[in-house]
């Protein structure tokens, strides 16, 4: 996009944004796992999605609870962008930013903020989520909400692990969870990991 | 092509082409900056588009009555000295001359030829830009081809 192109675009997002046309305001970054692409609301972040596209049922779960009105704006995402640079710099253990969890089912709800409760550097089960959730038999279904969280890493469902001690599933990819697990005991080069972006130019 | 379900589908999906145009209308680049923020701020205020699949001939519908008003609220011809940013060189024939050609035009015969002759539209979403029928459209550009042709003789 041409200089041209990209000002009159963000006079545009801006305008749209004053006018309350623009509901959920996007951005996608780079992180040292990849691009992430990062949806905030009027209620806080809606969704941090491994990858620079949004995932379709995400997607849908966000013009259902928002409408269409869905435009590119960093400026709207700048603060969460900020807390993952320096969590991923080694620099935040927890995200002052508030998360809109609204467009779950109440099941999801519960699971996510008792997974909230685990802190950097500690791990927890899924069987003791769902107990701390309120339905101690329910750690499969715990499993399929995490695997659902669209918040990951500001929820961190990364700390969740299988009651055997290993890995369990990752929407990342286990060797993000991995990753992230290191960072929280300490275990990441000086300065930070390198930033891996969508593509090279 | 995916379903429009957010304005950012719309956005990505159009707005270079609209603001191109506008530019090729209007001559001028933040008054083209002005057309294409009105065009868009118009179709969210009424998103969705009326028609699924039509919401091209939606948006240069919005742009071309943006640009009408704005030539009746001046009452004066547009400058089309910004066409050389974006458009580009056809048949042998400069820009310069061309955009001289269609200064001459009214509004709605101007957006006629732009539309087809230099955006590339069908007559049938030229016409549902225009708001008119489609042999509507075709004596449009008819006419303006005649009058631009003439002009650069």
């Amino acid at each position: 996009m041409n200089d041209l192109m990209t000002d009159a675009r963000e006079r545009l997002v801006a305008r749209a944004r004053r006018e309350g046309l623009e509901t959920v305001g996007y951005r996608v970054m780079d992180s040292p796992l990849g691009p992430l692409w990062i949806a905030v609301g009027p209620k806080g972040v809606l969704a941090i999605h491994y990858g620079a596209e949004p995932d379709p049922g995400e997607l849908g779960r966000i013009v259902r609870t928002y409408g269409p009105g869905l435009l590119p704006d960093a400026r709207r995402a700048d603060a969460v962008a900020r807390e993952l640079d320096q969590y991923f710099a080694g620099k935040r253990r927890t995200f002052d930013v508030p998360v809109d969890l609204s467009p779950l089912t109440a099941f999801q709800r519960r699971i996510l903020r008792a997974t909230a409760q685990v802190g950097f550097g500690d791990v927890s089960t899924y069987a003791k989520v769902a107990r701390r959730a309120g339905n101690e038999k329910a750690s499969r279904a715990a499993g399929q909400a995490l695997g659902g969280n669209p918040i990951p890493i500001v929820v961190p469902c990364h700390r969740i692990l299988a009651s055997d001690g290993s890995l369990g599933g990752y929407a990342g990819g286990l060797d993000a969870k991995r990753r992230l697990l290191q960072l929280e005991r300490g275990l990441i080069p000086p300065g930070g990991w390198p930033k891996k972006p969508a593509r090279q130019s | 092509m995916t379903e429009i379900t957010t304005f950012a589908d719309l956005l990505e999906r159009h707005e270079r082409e609209i603001f191109a145009y506008a530019l090729r209308l209007v001559g001028d680049r933040d008054e083209a900056d002005d057309v294409y923020q009105e065009t868009f701020l118009a179709a969210f205020r009424s998103f969705p588009p009326p028609r699924r699949g039509q919401e091209r001939a939606w948006l240069y519908r919005i742009a071309t009555n943006k640009v009408i008003d704005r030539a009746r609220r001046r009452k004066r011809l547009v400058r089309m000295d910004d066409l050389r940013l974006v458009a580009p060189e056809r048949d042998g024939t400069s820009l310069a001359d061309l955009s001289a050609a269609i200064k001459v035009l009214p509004a709605g015969q101007r957006a006629a030829f732009v539309l087809r002759k230099v955006q590339g539209l069908e007559y049938a979403d030229v016409a549902r830009a225009l708001e008119c029928s489609e042999d509507a459209a075709r004596a449009r550009v008819a006419e303006a081809m005649k009058k631009v042709r003439e002009a650069m003789k």
